[in-house]
């Protein structure tokens, strides 16, 4: 039984066999087909129900799932607990009535909470401190709120209790029954207890509706990893299975159906590597287990992203450029050094910056301390639709005069984004606004017990509304074209060449192949348009930080499309630099497909021209290399040298996937044959063959 | 001082260790019959022509020097380049050599025809700091070799057989300045080698001849060996040439063959 690798180089094989056969057939849907089976808790019948608050409703929904959600045990697991409840798979809170309006009954995304505390106190300390608020908190809103928090500790420990009750019944788990017995209540002694706590937390978090991330869990496990081999109670190879049942659970969500954008984007991050608070570097053992497990399985559910500096251990990368070489883009690495400069500049402490994580894909953001969202910005309909009016009657003397109206253009843009998604979310008081109830995700975020208001109210140290720019490299490619045709070369018109484009090019073929054709684009290191791409990143972020500070919510800059540009391309008209309408468009900031053809080392230096400290909450640039080119002993070297560049260049975040066009276009035609092929999307895995042909055709276009 | 070249390649892996440019030189001074480069081979521009992308648009009726066909129909190959011009391209990527203990790689076509181009190219890429390999079949005088070994870090020494009259059937020349070259490399030391055989069906895969070639090698000091494949990739040039095609088998290269140069 193997697990599947484009490469040409074999997996290797270090877990048992059990072990194997277990992430097997978790790839292979056995109990993410399960877990359709039952989609949401009835709460038909809950004793006036109707007239209960959003709260007391929601409290009554945990009691519920605590009390009936199917408890699943899988033969052999080494650590128990499942999200069993198919709602939760969709993000919805999965129990409800009849007459329930169940639009807003969302489950909580985009954060990265922090298992410090529940390892460190257990859910039993976090219970004593809810009560000793609930005593000195006087509003009834926030008393509520705390009661809420008890409520849910002790619903989970229903849940546990039937857990216990169950592994007894099946025997054959004493281990798994002495584990629970002490976490995640108690304070974790140990590995294996500590990776138990964390499941369970994340595996109800999960129940509940919500898609937490992991956050950085060498830092979370290594002291306790280090004291069992000091003091002989564990072996490495016994903590390698620990880990890989830890990540097979995480499979339990995988059904192998068409969703769009593939089936594996629940946010379940991961970040390895880096420093900690005081500078030091936090690699540990439990760093290379991790690669070890995924290495070996292949499984991209838990998208890792490694935290690179100028200090990073050759091992390390060494480690990294052998997994990311079996393709399925599961690692990604962050460039450490942007980021803190980034998380400085927005005045986080150096200690505290050093804590970052990502939220669910790659926005960095303080973990357990931080609401987060972003807002999508279409910087490039902006210039087609508003600063060139669907190329109508404009009028610019030169260059300059188009720039500074798109610039302007893009400010107003960012005001109403701060209007309707800062301003519009806030009350009189300047609080944010009531939505759906998320008490279970807010146990695990710092302060809002001690604020007496849960995650999406603001209770977390720090709310970040990060408008998130995509299309830029589109934008900058037409600036850049309409630069040379009409500005430097003259070769149209203004007027004449608004005319051509808007007729799509009709009767211009040769025209449009040649520019096409003739100017080097954005990812081709050519500093003519690279240096129009940096200037409207480096506008764009002051444009935001306007509006930072002016509430309570901080307002910075960010870069992403996330696949949005499939949904856009279809309304986009032609585009200057040579393309038709409606073809396809550049992801984050990655050059458009079909431009860049200098190979990845120009790529990297075309995106690396911003500042790209300035994009506060990240700058993605995504890598395609072809498979096989990659099969070589020189791989290695190749990949962890485009690593280290990116980190001298001053890169972001950079991730990297080695698959072929033509394993890719194969996979279209026979599904069956490809099913755990996995794919880099844009901050998350999927497996190719779950996404909708228009995603599919996405991956392909921007693969050579 | 000039150049004839006919491709440049950022961002290759398989030249050589590390992330590297490859610099393609135009002409060779062999005629392999399975050469996958058909456009390396002569020294003069050439044409190529691929009709299924031409639309017709009649734009090179009249093609100068600097004619660029946008449908990529029409290509012309081969350009001359100042040798400055060269460096300064390949400086481009000095980032990611010096992170990935890459460089630049010359190649071709054979490279070692435009010594005077190649010298002086390789010595300003060593006063950069630039690690250099220079891809070559070796059939050309020893004094070349001599000239530029100071500035080359690597050979990559391309080996097509040993037998003499085998060689000159499928290449048309002589091996015997080529092995004895690679004799004396081996010798003079100051550099490391790679060598690189094509494995071509019918041609050189007769265990006996590979034995030889094996048996030769022993005494050669080499950092590895490399057995390549052949492959039908460059058919599509060979049409857009209007020159025919020499189709071989596509080799299986098993653990025997791979032993046989351990």
């Amino acid at each position: 039984m193997e697990f599947y690798t484009s490469s040409k180089i074999k997996r290797p094989v270090r877990l048992s066999e059990a072990t194997r056969l277990f992430a097997h057939e978790s790839l292979n849907h056995k109990y993410g087909l399960d877990t359709l089976k039952t989609e949401y808790i009835s709460l038909d019948g809950v004793e006036n129900y109707d007239a209960m608050s959003a709260l007391e409703k929601y409290n009554v929904g945990i009691l519920e799932i605590a009390k009936r959600a199917p408890v699943r045990i899988c033969d052999g697991e080494l650590i128990s607990g499942a999200a069993t409840l198919g709602g939760a798979v969709e993000h919805v809170f999965p129990a409800k009535a009849e007459g329930d309006v169940r639009d807003y009954a969302t489950g909580v995304s985009h954060l990265t909470v922090d298992f410090r505390e529940v390892l460190e106190i257990g859910l039993d300390g976090i219970r004593k401190k809810a009560e000793e608020y609930l005593e000195i908190h006087k509003n009834p809103e926030k008393k509520e709120f705390v009661s809420s928090c008890i409520h849910c500790i002790d619903c989970m420990k229903i849940w546990r209790d039937r857990y216990i009750a169950e592994l007894k019944i099946r025997g054959g788990f004493d281990k798994n029954v002495k584990n629970l017995s002490r976490v995640p209540f108690h304070s974790a002694e140990n590995f294996y207890e500590a990776v138990q706590s964390i499941w369970f937390c994340f595996a109800f978090m999960r129940l509940t509706g919500n898609w937490p991330g992991i956050g950085r869990i060498d830092v979370l496990l290594g002291d306790y990893l280090k004291r069992d081999l000091e003091g002989g109670t564990l072996t490495l190879d016994e903590a390698r299975e620990i880990l890989a049942h830890f990540f097979i659970k995480g499979c339990e969500w995988i059904n192998g159906m068409e969703t769009g954008g593939g089936d594996a984007q629940h946010y379940q991050n991961i970040v390895l590597s880096g420093t900690d608070e005081e500078g030091h570097d936090v690699t540990n053992e439990v760093t290379y287990l991790v690669l070890d497990v995924v290495e070996e399985t292949g499984i991209g559910d838990f998208p890792i992203t490694v935290r690179i500096n100028s200090n990073t251990d050759e091992r390390l990368l060494t480690r990294i450029s052998e997994v990311i070489r079996l393709g399925g883009g599961v690692v990604a690495v962050y460039n450490e050094e942007v980021v803190l400069r980034a998380l400085r500049g927005m005045g986080y402490s150096e200690s505290e910056a050093r804590t970052f994580a990502n939220d669910g894909c790659w926005e960095v953001q303080i973990p357990g301390r931080t609401k987060f969202g972003y807002v999508p910005l279409d910087a490039f309909r902006l210039l087609q639709h508003v600063t060139l009016r669907d190329y109508g009657d404009v009028g610019f003397p030169d260059f300059d005069a188009l720039i500074s109206k798109y610039e302007c253009d893009l400010s107003q843009e960012v005001k109403r984004i701060f209007d309707e998604s800062v301003l519009g979310t806030l009350d009189e008081s300047g609080n944010l606004k009531k939505e759906f109830p998320c008490t279970v995700v807010s146990l695990f975020e710092h302060s809002c017990i001690e604020n007496g208001l849960s995650y999406k109210e603001g209770g977390t140290d720090y709310v970040v509304v990060s408008p998130h720019i995509g299309g830029l490299p589109d934008a900058a490619n037409s600036l850049y074209a309409i630069k040379k045709v009409v500005f430097d070369e003259k070769l149209l018109s203004l007027s004449r060449f608004m005319e051509i484009l808007r007729s799509n090019w009709k009767g211009e073929e040769d025209l449009r192949l040649q520019i096409l054709n003739e100017y080097r684009y954005f990812g081709n290191d050519n500093d003519e348009v690279d240096l129009i791409a940096a200037k409207l990143l480096d506008d764009f972020s002051g444009m935001c930080e306007r509006f930072d500070g002016k509430t309570k919510v901080r307002f910075v800059s960010g870069v992403s499309t996330f696949g949005r540009q499939l949904a856009w391309a279809p309304s986009r008209l032609a585009a200057p630099f040579g393309r038709k309408a409606g073809e396809v468009l550049s992801g984050n900031l990655s050059p458009t497909p079909g431009t860049d053809k200098a190979g990845a080392a120009a790529i990297i230096k075309s995106y690396c021209k911003a500042d790209l400290s300035k994009q506060r909450t990240g700058a993605a640039l995504d890598v395609g290399l072809i498979g096989n080119s990659l099969d070589a002993e020189n791989s290695v070297a190749a990949l962890s040298g485009l690593i280290k560049g990116f980190v001298r260049l001053g890169g972001f975040f950079m991730q990297i996937d080695t698959v072929d066009r033509n394993t890719l276009i194969e996979a279209q035609k026979n599904p069956l044959d490809y099913q755990n092929l996995s794919v880099r999307v844009s901050g998350w895995n999927a497996r190719f063959v779950t996404m909708s042909k228009e995603w599919q055709d996405m991956i392909i276009d921007r693969t050579k | 001082m000039k150049a004839a070249i006919f491709d440049i390649q950022r961002s290759s892996y398989v030249d050589g260790p590390g992330i590297r440019t490859t610099v393609f030189f135009k002409g060779c001074n062999l005629k392999c019959k399975w050469c996958h480069s058909p456009e390396s081979q002569s020294t003069e521009k050439e044409i190529l022509f691929y009709k299924d992308k031409c639309r017709g648009c009649g734009r090179c009726e009249s093609i100068t020097d600097d004619f660029v066909c946008y449908s990529g129909a029409k290509e012309i190959c081969g350009r001359e380049y100042d040798t400055d011009e060269l460096v300064a391209d390949i400086l481009a990527d000095k980032v990611f050599y010096d992170a990935s203990g890459g460089g630049v790689t010359f190649s071709g076509g054979e490279c070692m025809l435009q010594i005077d181009a190649l010298e002086s190219i390789l010595k300003k890429c060593k006063e950069h700091g630039i690690h250099t390999a220079v891809d070559t079949a070796g059939g050309v005088e020893w004094e070349d070799f001599e000239r530029i070994l100071p500035f080359t870090d690597l050979f990559l020494y391309d080996l097509k057989c040993f037998s003499e009259s085998l060689h000159i059937d499928g290449t048309g020349v002589s091996n015997r300045l080529i092995l004895e070259n690679l004799k004396a490399l081996s010798d003079a030391r100051g550099c490391e080698i790679i060598i690189r055989i094509p494995v071509i069906p019918g041609f050189n895969t007769e265990r006996a001849e590979m034995a030889k070639m094996a048996s030769f090698l022993k005494g050669i000091r080499h950092k590895s060996i490399e057995l390549l494949p052949y492959h039908k990739m460059g058919k599509s040039k060979y049409d857009a040439l209007g020159r025919e095609f020499t189709e071989y088998e596509i080799p299986v290269i098993d653990d025997d063959l791979k032993r046989m140069f351990n």
